[in-house]
């Protein structure tokens, strides 16, 4: 027998040992999970302490050279930021009064404390302290952990659009799973995003529900039959479902043909976010739900 | 003896940091999602060539689970398996302390290509990738495998040489 001769006997038994305990490891590891232990909180707390002296100063060194390397847009990028604060100012005063109308109407109404609060929101700035950016597992670890509030399942924004969700939670730093792997066919996978077209929020449907990673798109499918949704409009988040907070950017159209059977459209989306070198994210936070 | 391989391990985690922190700064935007740095692997490929792939094995689960735990996304213990399973692989086939240049970056590159393609056939035992392996082998193994026999290069003299002193250490305490 040369198989007992290449691994006598006892290396085999730990071979087959260790290959039990990893698949062990990997299909408890990848179901939901609500809390760590203690050893990789650790673990994560010591390494993101170390990694944070580290990638903020090279991000600012980096950022120093394409500052220069950008100097020569900055007159017009400032003459257009004037124009776009012009606007606010102007939209901000119909955004107040509207804003007015809306509590009074609640208060009316006799709407629920939750109710008036379900669309509420803050964001939270977090720095960014190390990324990877390997295509099944991209992920970006964040200075804010559970001793500031965050929870798994949390959205992650970026000052483009959505990056992703929080997908674990130790002390003083966590993880955020990027859309890239946004995946129907995970059971662990984000959530599918209830989206809609900005400027048609009321007329306009879709769930967002993967990442083509050959393409870089993202996929919205069940869109019904008669969407005004057409190419080059802007997607943001609708809110609906509850998981996401309504009004955040993910990206624009890029195509919309119908779909498998015939009955709704897929669109392609292209995200705003673009998913490298970042240096501050922020991070959502809603209102507490009853679960 | 303790002080050399505290050094490797040392050396290794702060290799591990300046993957995660800094090179995402040097590379080039577009490279950005076609070149997965795993520096830390290329430096125990080292370890199973010149010194000894038991030792590549224990080095190559730690600092993948370590991976694993920081970067924990989906899943633990993919890079863990990966990382110890190819460094023992390929010490066991091609450990020769004496290995000249040449045959120590072939072992770069298979070595990257062993590791990248054992984390996308575990990631395809879950069902959590959907891309073809050519998609995959083109769009970032080969390139990662092109940008780690660069590294491989620049690394080659320091660590041979740190490796030398580990191992010059362990035959003075052995007859000890």
């Amino acid at each position: 027998m040369k198989l007992f001769k290449l691994f006598n006997n006892k290396r085999l038994f730990i071979l087959l040992i260790t290959l039990v305990m990893f698949i062990v490891v990997m299909g408890f590891s990848l179901g939901a999970r609500k809390a760590l232990s203690w050893p990789e909180n650790f673990l994560r707390d010591t390494t993101g302490f170390v990694q944070s002296l580290f990638y903020k100063p090279a991000g600012y060194v980096a950022g120093f050279f394409q500052d220069i390397g950008n100097l020569h847009d900055l007159a017009e990028e400032n003459e257009r930021l004037k124009i776009l604060a012009a606007q606010y100012a102007r939209d901000k005063a119909v955004y107040n009064f509207t804003k007015a109308k809306i509590e009074d109407y609640q208060e009316k109404l006799n709407f629920k404390d939750a109710q008036k609060k379900l669309y509420d929101y803050e964001l939270h700035i977090a720095q960014v302290i190390s990324l990877t950016t390997e295509p099944s597992n991209s992920s970006v670890v964040i200075d804010l952990g559970s001793k500031d509030g965050i929870k798994p399942n949390m959205s992650v924004i970026s000052v483009e659009g959505m990056v992703g969700v929080i997908s674990q939670v130790s002390n003083f730093t966590s993880t955020v799973k990027l859309m890239t792997v946004m995946d129907a066919n995970d059971p662990n996978s984000q959530p599918p995003i209830a989206a809609t077209v900005l400027d048609k929020e009321g007329k306009s449907f879709g769930m967002i529900e993967s990442y083509d990673q050959q393409t870089g798109m993202l996929k919205m499918n069940k869109i019904p039959v008669g969407d005004p949704i057409a190419v080059g409009d802007t997607i943001i988040s609708s809110g609906g479902g509850g998981v996401y907070p309504r009004g955040l950017t993910i990206g624009t159209v890029k195509s919309v043909k119908v779909g498998e059977f015939g009955y709704t459209s897929t669109a392609l989306i292209d995200p705003t976010a673009d998913f490298q070198d970042w240096k501050d994210l922020f991070v959502v936070f809603t209102e507490e739900r009853v679960e | 003896m303790r002080m050399r391989r505290s050094v490797l391990v040392l050396l290794l985690f702060l290799i591990f940091i300046l993957q995660g922190t800094i090179l995402p700064w040097l590379l080039p935007d577009a490279w950005e999602l076609r070149i997965i740095p795993n520096l830390v692997f290329i430096v125990i490929l080292f370890v199973t060539i010149y010194h000894h792939r038991h030792t590549a094995l224990i080095l190559g689960l730690s600092f993948g689970m370590l991976h694993d735990i920081v970067y924990y996304g989906r899943i633990l213990g993919a890079h863990s398996f990966a990382m110890g399973l190819s460094a023992y692989l390929i010490g066991l086939i091609f450990q020769i302390p004496r290995a000249p240049l040449p045959l120590m970056m072939t072992v770069v590159l298979l070595g990257s290509l062993l590791e990248d393609s054992i984390l996308f056939a575990i990631y395809s035992v879950f069902n959590l990738n959907q891309e073809p392996y050519n998609w995959a082998l083109l769009n970032y193994m080969l390139p990662t495998m092109l940008f780690h026999f660069a590294i491989g290069l620049l690394l080659y003299i320091p660590v041979r040489r740190q490796l030398e002193l580990l191992k010059k250490e362990t035959r003075k305490e052995e007859p000890a």
